[in-house]
């Protein structure tokens, strides 16, 4: 699967990169938990981080269900750049950026399809599924005059690589493995994305809507952020369950946050936590029938994770819930928007009516009316866009929760802490954040996390 | 007058739904099988420069065209959907026992009614 598309066409040079801005070392303390509300206000810090976090890291494009033929292909997002995902006829997996190279329209204003070529609206360029220039409108005109077709390909993104299903690529060539990027992190995805025989599918399309909020709030909130549900999603519950929302903080036990390189996983071992929240008795039954299975195939400790309370964000945009079955990229749009792109995803060999109930699980929960989701959004709204106010926005915020909880004496890998509610994985997420916003090239990232799974390559890791 | 028709390949080289481009002397051609019948047009699209030997048999007998995907009816050659405007020109297709021959002079009988 993996494919790697350097060296890069002539026709795209990279500008050197920006220098860091001075006064990032002055935005956050994150061993006192104090953090400055620049970061979600501020456009030249946005323009920094297209640069030196989207197109840089790896980001999730797709999952490889979405697109099983030669020709299938989704269009998304890597930051604002939007690319399109096609699978070859040899079965690889390759990306390009959505800009016809002529004049610069979209070659596909399709989110999802298959196609035999793209072409472009302006002026008939047409490019093959593997990107390259087939011929224009009024190609006599070009033949007279002399134009060499292989000059003007598709730009391929460079490089793109699959794990369990997810499919990730990144803009930068020097960016490492997907398998380093990801490291001791995968154990964990292991336990939702090969939790069965077969592995995950998306099912039911995309939901997308718009949120009038930081991209880092939404994605802070998932990689460990559970804290807020018990006040927060209160109402929400007692709409689809008739009761509170489970008093997490009063049970740190078997309870964790666990980060590596910037991604977070906040979780309990409660087996069907979350998936208890979208009131299907059926969805509670598959998951208890399962676990032991799943605790034949990776043990004890992932199996309870398969529903369990929890949330995880991958580094930078994008998250998923265990048991409740969303799974989301949040891509931005200047300081103060992002465009909020979801799926459900379930496993492929569960029966049709399970998959069908978390399905509506997430309309209910997770879906821009969805009980859960609309609390959400509102809170981000407002912790943004209070940073309008010119004094205000020079108040710092505090990140400071569950010092002191760091556990050594364990055989979990990655970075552990006890008790999920907590804000250590939002401390690591702004210390990656801050080690790219400072770093001028991937060799510049300080290696804080050193992975002990294998990282040669993303398949044969698996 | 009529020429002699000319070999192209043996019926069992062109599997049904499948085209191929096949030069004639200065001729280059687009030969299809629909279901079994053997067809010929020029290969070049009328809109702009493509093989249609290079595009795909869509819709039962329809030829799309791998730059555009401008479509046109094979055994005609009348152009179906857009950008192909312009039909193609056809060459008459008979079979001999197991062999395929075209007779460059003559347009296919499906074509003749309708220009």
């Amino acid at each position: 699967m993996s494919q790697n598309n350097t060296p890069l066409p002539e026709r795209l040079k990279r500008r050197p990169v920006a220098e860091a801005l001075a006064r990032l070392d002055r935005m956050m303390d994150l061993d006192k938990g104090r953090m400055s509300r620049d970061i979600f206000w501020d456009r030249d810090i946005y323009e920094q981080e297209l640069e030196k976090i989207f197109a840089r890291c790896w980001l999730f494009v797709g999952h490889e269900s979405q697109i099983p033929k030669s020709g299938d292909f989704v269009s998304t997002y890597m930051g604002e750049d939007n690319v399109i995902i096609v699978r070859q006829k040899d079965g690889a997996i390759r990306g390009f950026l959505n800009t016809c190279p002529h004049r610069g329209n979209k070659v596909t204003f399709a989110d999802l399809g298959n196609a035999r070529q793209f072409v472009c609206n302006y002026h008939g360029w047409a490019f093959g599924i593997d990107g390259a220039l087939k011929g224009m409108h009024a190609s006599e005109a070009y033949e007279a005059t002399g134009m060499d077709k292989n000059e003007h390909s598709l730009h391929p993104v460079a490089k793109i690589d699959s794990y369990k299903g997810l499919i990730f690529a990144t803009l930068d060539p020097n960016a490492p493995s997907l398998a380093e990027y990801l490291g001791d992190f995968r154990y964990y995805l292991d336990a939702i994305f090969d939790m069965d025989e077969g592995g995950t599918e998306f099912i039911g399309g995309c939901v997308k809507s718009v949120i009038q909020c930081n991209w880092k709030y939404a994605s802070e909130n998932f990689v460990g952020d559970i804290l807020h549900a018990g006040w927060t999603h209160d109402s929400g519950a007692h709409a689809m369950v008739g009761g509170s929302v489970a008093e997490v903080h009063k049970f740190p036990d078997q309870s964790y946050q666990v980060n590596f390189n910037g991604h977070g996983w906040e979780f309990n071992q409660d087996i069907v936590g979350n998936c208890a929240t979208l009131g299907e008795k059926d969805l509670l039954k598959y998951l208890y029938v399962l676990q032991p299975k799943v605790a034949e195939r990776l043990g004890e400790v992932r199996s309870k994770m398969i529903g369990a309370i929890s949330s995880c964000t991958l580094f930078p945009n994008t998250s998923f819930l265990p048991g409740q079955n969303t799974f989301r990229t949040w891509h931005p749009r200047g300081p103060g928007q992002i465009e909020l792109h979801t799926w459900t995803f379930v496993n492929k060999s569960a029966p049709q009516e399970i998959k069908d109930k978390w399905r509506k699980g997430t309309m209910m929960t997770f879906s821009p009316s969805g009980v859960f989701e609309m609390d959400d959004g509102e809170n981000w709204e407002y912790s943004t866009k209070t940073n309008a106010g010119f004094v205000t926005r020079q108040q710092d915020l505090y990140l400071g929760l569950g010092q002191n909880t760091r556990i050594t004496d364990t055989d979990l890998p990655c970075n552990v802490f006890r008790g999920q509610i907590n804000e250590a994985n939002q401390r690591a997420f702004y210390q990656r954040w801050m080690d790219l916003m400072k770093a001028s090239d991937w060799d510049d990232v300080p290696q804080r996390d050193i992975p002990t799974l294998p990282t040669t390559s993303a398949k044969e890791a698996a | 007058m009529t020429e002699q028709p000319i070999y192209l390949f043996k019926k069992g080289e062109l599997p049904a739904g499948q085209v191929r481009k096949q030069v004639v002397g200065t001729c280059a051609l687009a030969v299809y099988n629909v279901d079994g019948n053997f067809y010929a047009t020029q290969d070049g699209c009328t809109h702009a420069t493509a093989s249609l030997a290079e595009g795909e048999i869509v819709d039962g007998d329809l030829i799309a065209c791998p730059v555009h995907d401008g479509t046109f009816h094979i055994p005609s050659g009348q152009p179906m959907g857009w950008p192909c405007e312009v039909a193609l020109r056809t060459y008459k297709v008979t079979t001999q026992g197991d062999d395929v021959l075209v007779d460059l002079s003559q347009e296919a009988d499906e074509a003749a009614g309708g220009i």
